[in-house]
């Protein structure tokens, strides 16, 4: 049975940092992962159980000077209905239209999706394009700290983060894209959304004069955390994203990728995947 | 005085909405997980924590101490329990061996379900395993480990059917093929999952609220399986969340839910979980199949040999009878005149197959309809030709002892080619299959034959009907037949009101309760509405004859001059109203004779048993469909997209179109997942992907445009000219397909299911190759 | 006992109080202890869409919410709807385009149509799609529950 000793519900970030100083505690926002998980014994929830939903400040979607900072609130139909994400960062929104269903799109939120540290979360790949930062708040000496970091260094495992346990994430930065920046998205699935993916694969970069500059490149459900792909942006940096290059680029992937075989693919057939969806993605930038 | 006169007004091939749909859109409806009875307890099962192994120890005593618990049985608990299915291979609660991942080896009743499942996991088992065999091939092997110790061998079944001499027909042959398909585990995902409340009464009587589609059948089982007398068993059936078949046979849950009961002398509600869903209700039949055919040059066929292998699992569900299905394509879907058909199922740790929509004829068409492809391009036919060639025409009479009363095959095959444009689509994407570029496009075509009128398998494939008419003209028609979403509720209420001149909504049919329906087989073999049909249009006409008459003598008429419409007798011939007709019936009613109007029916089909070697006319009527698909294949990926189906179905007529296109969309799509995206993945014997996260049934965004179109050949002993077709819409599916993927491709591929990374193994087997 | 907590919502409508287990889901809240059976247990995992209820305004599955999360909120459930005569033509053309046939997961599409139907009123059919890709049905094929949507919007061609 359950071992919880308390539900609190605080309304201001500096309740749910106290409450996280006291006490271990399992951090509920949309919901979507950890009632499943927690009802399958997949994970064990905290004798605290914090439910940080009405938290105001930890929501919305706005420019926060040079960057866009979305609160970790923020649900991922948000980011789809977003226009600043539609105009500023596409590429999250194309990966916000695949992700789970309408109704899971209606109540999960991007900072459960990134703390939640599926080597699949579809909105993982896209952020770590962009580049983005997370914000992590705690109160340790009797006043609210935060700390950033980039996204692709706080994944620890699958489902394990760098957040410390009295740590909570309260947004995602994203650096505002320079000009001609391009970046694309796509999984691999036969159905729109309602699918995890065999594997994912985000590229963007400086697309401008027929040269494709500060390429970054990740890659999805091929490792235990969402990765990097740093042979095949060496391949891109500076290419002509001609059709050479972009089967280049693509055999880079194939080859530095180390995915497993599950029941969603073999290890195998994800390298064939991550080699045919990054020439469909690098089709997908070079038309822009 | 103005008369009035009234016009025929029939409801017969019209768009008629679904009696129950307006409480079912409005969650009115209450499903079996929706009931509740005072005073239940809540059932849960403990399952196997092995594939095989002997059972040394169970200890339950630290779940009986746990609070909440009322009950904790295992199989010593029942010593009178007897083995239930086809071949009474499988005790309910097992004791002494498990033999699969969904084995019952002991169950709790609890306060709660969470109380319940925490008891579960205070049962201690000690096994010692055994042996394993999962791949039905291992299972023959001589010193293979017996699956079920009181056979001698691993045998499960076996079926043997001939007609002609097929040595005779391959030395008649220009060319012969042959080859070997392999067909997959999938499984019913019924939206609604199983569960059952069994209660007994003071006396001992037992009143089960069950799912299933064969209350009569197991209302004898289950007093088999209790020592009771039937008499005292009344199945109340609820609303069922989605029935394919997956309720035709008794599964462990019931009888332990009764013994559950039995125990407490409580209700007992036991409800599955979705996991447990996947995990122990059945699958469609699993087929290693090897198919040797013959051609003459002229196009005519000449032999077909079919040997097939079953896995049978653990244990003996439907899904090895399927072979009854399968060799009638084998022989009788088209002309043929030397047919050996051979199966065996054998017993694995597997988990078993049941029955499930078509009945094993996905598979036997999934294997005869890419032969014919084969065929015709061997001989350099047109493959439409060569099926025109051929198909089978109204008056045959087939190897098997089929005989075709009313055939639309001909008139399906090119209606479904025309429509889509089959040829000349063939014959460029044919011509296109090297062009540049990923994505190729294909068609495909496969053409089936079903059961329509019933399938005589048990010693009566009849339904009775009890009908009654109120001081008020409203009819309540008491039916043997169960409603499971298909809508034969409707259909029923539908016949009644062509014979009795009443609205739809002065019917009502009770159809769920052995206590006061008449018997009938059950809801299979896509029979509901052409037995069902028939027999309440018997009691119907009873009833008209007995108000005609009546009629007949108040108004100087001859009661073959009346009629019977939208609730008056009138005049036949000019619809001249003579009196309301509940005017009628209680003058009837309250006249010196005193008589109500209520009437009987029994209808049995005109169809034979068939003999030892399965030969007869087993049937009374028999459906046909073709269906051509178009799909697109990208070659980088191995995804296949489905299209558009045309369809062209020989239904009899069309009772209600809107029923009837329902449950034709509703099997394209299930065929559709049977062929591109279902697969439940078994892996040692262990289930690996029970939810629907990874079990991909298709999703709205995926289905095809679907043109369907009506072949009416107005059977003659159907239900207004109808026949059977629930099952046939799922069959051709998977067929089709893999001949659409070959003619974009150029790729024939012989094992399902076409998922992306199966097909683009076999596009790319070099690189598959390479990998290994 | 595992620890409970009260908790005041509007459920179609009304106040409700209500004390539930905090680790209880909404599904069950709904189903067991409110006894509004009208929403569906299909899966357990929003995978399904059985359930699908609405929150302040959006649609999300009731098996992946905490009955404690609905403090406060706003809750519509298959039998408000079916009780608000705004919400009749949908029900009716559900009826009407052949779109129930066992049933089961009719109350969720109802639900989930409402939902797409009041963000979207003249969603077209792919829309629809996308709008319904939450939502199983191993019946009907899809088709006629697109129909009945599409004959709301005004989309049918």
């Amino acid at each position: 049975m359950s071992a919880i000793q308390r539900y609190l519900a605080p309304t201001t970030l500096e309740e749910a940092l106290d409450a996280l100083r006291e006490s271990e505690a399992t951090i509920l926002a949309g919901g979507t992962d950890v009632m499943p998980q927690s009802q399958a014994g997949r994970l064990r929830l905290q004798p605290t159980l914090l439910n940080i939903r009405r938290i105001d400040e930890l929501g919305g979607i706005a420019l926060d000077g040079a960057s866009i900072r979305i609160g970790a609130l923020a649900t991922i139909s948000e980011l789809l209905e977003s226009e600043l994400i539609n105009e500023r960062l596409p590429i999250l929104a194309e990966a916000a239209d695949h992700f789970a269903s309408p109704q899971i799109r209606n109540a999960g939120t991007v900072g459960g999706n990134v703390c939640n540290a599926s080597p699949a979360g579809d909105t993982l790949v896209p952020l770590i394009v962009l580049n983005a930062e997370v914000e992590l708040a705690s109160k340790r000496d009797g006043k609210v700290e935060r700390r950033r970091m980039p996204l692709e260094s706080f994944f620890a495992g699958p489902g394990r983060t760098h957040r410390a346990a009295d740590e909570l994430l309260t947004a995602i930065y994203v650096p505002a894209p320079a000009e001609g920046f391009v970046a694309h998205f796509a999984k691999f699935g036969t159905r729109p959304a309602l699918d995890i993916s065999a594997v994912s694969v985000g590229i963007g970069g400086v697309w401008r004069n027929g040269t494709f500059k500060n390429a970054r490149v990740a890659f999805g459900a091929v490792a235990p955390t969402p990765v990097r792909g740093r042979a095949t942006e060496g391949v891109l940096e500076g290419s002509a994203l001609d059709a050479a290059a972009i089967g280049m680029a693509a055999a880079a992937a194939r080859d530095e990728v180390r995915p497993i075989s599950d029941v969603r693919a073999s290890a195998w057939y994800r390298k064939e995947m991550i080699h045919s969806l990054t020439k469909k993605v690098l089709t997908n930038v070079a038309d822009a | 005085m103005t008369t009035k006169t009234i016009e025929k007004n029939s409801l017969i091939g019209r768009r008629i909405p679904k009696m129950d749909a307006p409480d079912k859109a409005s969650g009115k409806t209450r499903y079996i997980g929706d009931l509740n009875v005072s005073g239940q307890l809540y059932g849960k099962i403990l399952r196997s924590g092995r594939i095989h192994a002997r059972i040394v120890r169970i200890d339950t005593s630290k779940a009986k101490a746990l609070p909440g618990v009322h009950a904790v049985i295992t199989a010593a608990d029942v010593p009178d329990q007897r083995p239930i299915g086809v071949n009474k291979d499988h005790m309910p609660l097992k004791g002494d061996k498990v033999r699969s991942q969904r084995d019952e080896i002991a169950a709790v009743a609890a306060d709660s379900e969470e109380i319940a499942e925490e008891a579960l996991k205070l049962i201690e088992v000690e096994y010692e395993d055994l042996p394993t065999i999962f791949d039905p091939r291992d299972a023959l092997k001589p010193g293979a480990p017996l699956i079920n110790d009181f056979k001698k061998d691993n045998v499960a079944m076996v079926f043997d059917y001939s007609h002609g001499d097929v040595a005779q027909g391959e030395a008649e042959s220009d060319v012969v093929i042959e080859d070997s398909f392999e067909l997959h585990y999938v499984t019913h995902c019924c939206m609604g999952v199983s569960g059952v409340i069994a209660e007994f009464d003071a006396s001992g009587n037992l009143l089960l609220y069950s799912n299933t589609q064969v209350p009569f059948l197991h209302k004898r089982e289950f007093a088999e399986l209790l020592n009771i007398d039937p008499g005292r068993i009344r199945i109340i059936q609820p609303p069922i969340g989605g029935g394919f078949g997956s309720k035709l046979d008794i599964y462990p849950f019931e009888p332990i839910a009764i013994f559950l009961a039995r125990a407490t002398k409580r209700p007992v509600k036991l409800m599955f979980t979705r996991e447990e869903e996947f995990l122990a209700s059945p699958t469609r039949q699993p087929v290693i199949l090897t198919l040797r055919s013959g051609v003459r040059k002229d196009g005519s066929l000449t032999f077909r040999t079919v040997d097939t292998l079953h896995d049978n699992g653990a244990y003996t569900s439907w899904g090895a009878t399927t072979p009854f299905v399968m060799m009638q394509t084998f022989s009788s879907l088209y002309r043929v005149e030397h047919c050996l058909y051979k199966t065996t199922a054998v017993y694995t740790n597997n988990p078993y197959a049941g029955s499930f929509r078509g009945y094993g004829n996905l598979q036997a068409t999934f294997a005869i309809e890419q032969h014919m492809d084969k065929l015709a391009e061997a001989i350099g036919m047109d493959p439409l030709e060569f099926r025109l060639k051929n198909a089978q025409e109204a008056g045959e009479v087939t190897g098997q002892g089929m005989h075709f009363k009313t055939c639309g095959f001909k008139d399906c095959i090119t209606t479904a080619a025309e429509r889509s444009d089959y040829q000349a689509k063939r014959r460029a994407y044919k011509a296109a299959q090297g062009a540049p570029g990923s994505v190729k496009r294909g068609v495909g075509i496969a053409s089936m034959l079903h059961v329509g009128g019933g399938a005589k398998i048990y010693p009566s494939d009849g339904c009775g009907t009890i009908l009654k008419l109120d001081d008020f003209a409203h009819v309540t028609v008491m039916t043997g037949a169960s409603e499971i979403g298909q809508g034969s509720e409707t259909v029923l209420a539908q016949l009644v009101c062509e014979e009795l001149g009443v609205p739809l909504g002065s019917v009502t049919v009770v159809n769920n309760d052995t206590d006061i329906t008449p018997w009938d087989v059950g809801v299979h073999a896509s029979r509901t509405t052409f037995i069902a049909g028939n027999s309440a249009i018997g009691a119907a006409r009873k009833a008209r004859d007995k108000i005609l008459n009546a009629a007949a003598k108040v108004s100087n008429l001859a009661a073959g001059d009346l009629d019977l419409r939208d609730g008056f007798i009138v005049r036949a011939s000019d619809g001249q109203v003579i009196m309301p007709l509940a005017k009628m019936l209680r003058s009837l009613h309250f006249s010196d004779k005193a008589e109500l109007v209520m009437t009987t029916h029994y209808y049995e089909p005109p169809s034979v048993h068939q003999d030892k070697g399965f030969k007869g006319d087993v049937s009374a009527a028999y459906a046909w469909a073709t269906q051509v698909v178009e799909v697109e294949v990208d070659t980088d990926t191995g995804i296949v997209t489905l299209l558009k189906v045309w369809a062209a179905h020989d239904v009899g007529r069309v009772l209600n179109r809107l029923g009837i296109e329902g449950q034709i969309e509703g099997g394209i799509v299930m065929g559709q997942g049977y062929a591109i995206t279902e697969t439940l993945m078994i892996e040692n014997g262990v289930c690996k992907n029970p939810n629907f996260r990874d079990y991909k049934l298709v999703t709205a965004p995926e289905i095809p445009e679907m043109d369907i179109t009506f072949i009416e050949t107005m059977d003659g002993e159907g239900p207004q000219g109808a026949k059977g077709v629930g099952e046939a819409p799922a069959i051709c599916m998977a067929a089709a397909v893999a001949n659409a993927i070959e003619n974009a491709t150029g790729t024939r591929i012989y094992k399902l299911p076409f998922t992306p990374e199966n097909v683009y193994r076999a596009l790319h087997p070099a690189l598959a190759e390479a990998a290994e | 006992m595992s620890l409970t907590r009260e908790i005041a919502f509007t459920l179609n409508g009304s106040l409700r109080n209500v004390t539930v287990p905090v680790t209880m889901t909404a599904l069950a809240m709904l189903r067991d202890v409110l006894r509004l059976t009208g929403t569906k247990y299909g899966c357990g995992e929003g995978e399904c869409g059985a359930c699908t209820i609405i929150v302040d305004g959006r649609s999300v599955n009731a098996c992946l919410m905490f009955a404690v999360d609905c403090d406060g909120r706003t809750v519509t459930t298959i039998e408000g709807v079916a009780a608000d005569e705004a919400s009749e033509p949908l029900r009716q053309a559900m009826v009407d385009n052949g779109a129930v046939q066992c049933g089961f997961c009719t109350p969720g599409m109802v639900m989930q149509s409402t939902w797409l139907l009041e963000q979207n009123p003249h969603a077209s059919r792919d829309e629809i799609k996308r709008g319904l890709e939450g939502n199983l049905c191993r019946c009907t094929g899809y088709k006629k529950l697109i129909d009945a949507v599409a004959a709301v919007s005004g989309t049918n061609q």
